[in-house]
């Protein structure tokens, strides 16, 4: 009982030390950050949270490019405002291959 | 005897190529998001999401259904990721992730930004106020990658493309086109991304007694930064990615009848097109948008 107990060890052991060099050698552990093996960026958010529901008076689009800045612009943020002589971007506009 | 070593030295054989699909096992291959590779990069720029769904079939079913998408899945080890393709382009993944019994939790797209640098980007997201969600894992083809909670918990990605980022062109029908950001307090919430991804930021007039800003980068809006709506105890800060469509209120009753639901109705948003908000049928909010082609400037400065 004792010798298939020491060769199950054995082997397992043997395997786990070769596969983990071969996966290190192989996707340089340790420079790049780990490897996806499977893949866990999937992320639920907690429940009981309510999403949408505004009315159509809210809007979180994008303008068309030019639209009207806060009239302080640069007052008072936490965040470094755009100067106020540049125009609000839009979204790329651009085709697709051209 | 010699019956009893043989069955030991079969044992061991087993046992090691047990061990060793465990401890070397493959590597998960993800397609890499611009093929042939672009030269271009666009630090803030949305460059991927992922849904995570308990349901991967109903999901494919759906925007299938939806949106045209089509779907290759990847089958590796336990996970089952399917890769929405459109126009032959791949525009977002499908993770299906099992909710253990007994917890609540909701389905939702996680929201990709481009970045140069990842250690460098994360390392200011943190210094700053995010937490980790997931560490940089790297997936050769597709690049490196981490999940973060931004300081409200408002939770994003960003990826460090190994195919560089899509150049600026205007997305076309079941593409992305644009991302919001859900918050309690925009203002410090546009400081934080302006941060870490060195966004300029325009803070707009509102006519809803909320504040507004637009973040650009390379002198493109990239994504919006807003007050939560009325009700924030039961809201909490999150991004809302929007799907281009050529009619928002025939593709949100669509998406009614696919089993899914209509959470903001269609109406007229800024740049003058029909917008409404939408769960897929496991509860996932996307947004639909409506853009003429005319809507918006064809060069950066």
């Amino acid at each position: 009982m004792n010798a298939v107990l020491r060769s199950l060890a054995a082997g397992g052991l043997a395997a786990l030390a070769l596969g983990m060099l071969y996966a290190c050698a192989v996707t340089g552990v340790g420079v790049e950050g780990s490897v996806g093996v499977g893949y866990d960026a999937g992320y639920y958010e907690p429940s009981g949270y309510e999403y949408g529901g505004w009315g159509g008076g809210y809007r979180v689009g994008p303008g068309r490019g030019g639209d009207r800045r806060d009239e302080h612009p640069g007052g008072s943020h936490t965040f470094r405002s755009a100067p106020a002589s540049r125009p609000t971007p839009s979204i790329p506009g651009r085709p697709r291959g051209h | 005897m010699r019956g009893t070593r043989r069955r030991d030295a079969c044992l061991s054989v087993v046992v090691f190529f047990l061990g060793l699909s465990v401890a070397g096992a493959a590597p998960f291959e993800l397609p890499p998001l611009n093929s042939p590779a672009s030269s271009e990069h666009h630090a803030g720029k949305m460059v991927w999401a992922d849904l995570v769904t308990p349901d991967l079939a109903s999901a494919e079913r759906f925007y299938g259904g939806l949106l045209g998408w089509t779907f290759q899945t990847i089958h590796s080890g336990k996970s089952d990721y399917a890769i929405a393709v459109i126009d032959g382009r791949p525009v977002g993944g499908l993770l299906q992730k099992s909710i253990p019994p007994g917890e609540h939790r909701q389905s939702a797209w996680l929201t990709f930004i481009a970045v140069r640098d990842i250690d460098t980007a994360k390392g200011v997201a943190v210094a700053h106020g995010a937490k980790v969600v997931s560490d940089t894992k790297n997936y050769p083809s597709r690049g490196r990658q981490a999940v973060l909670s931004d300081p409200e918990g408002a939770i994003f990605a960003m990826l460090d493309s190994s195919s560089g980022d899509a150049p600026d062109y205007l997305a076309g029908p079941g593409e992305w086109i644009w991302s919001s950001l859900l918050s309690k307090d925009p203002d410090s919430e546009a400081a934080f991304y302006q941060t870490v991804f060195s966004y300029d930021v325009f803070d707009l007039a509102s006519d809803d007694g909320r504040q507004h800003v637009i973040l650009s980068s390379d002198d493109f809006a990239r994504a919006s930064a807003n007050s939560l709506p009325d009700d924030a105890k039961t809201r909490h800060p999150h991004w809302l990615n929007f799907i281009r469509v050529d009619n928002a209120a025939e593709s949100a009753a669509k998406a009614a009848a696919l089993g899914g639901r209509v959470l903001v109705e269609p109406h007229v948003d800024r740049h003058g097109g029909q917008v409404a908000v939408v769960a897929d049928p496991s509860g996932a909010p996307f947004g639909l948008m409506e853009w003429t082609a005319n809507d918006s400037k064809t060069e950066a400065k």
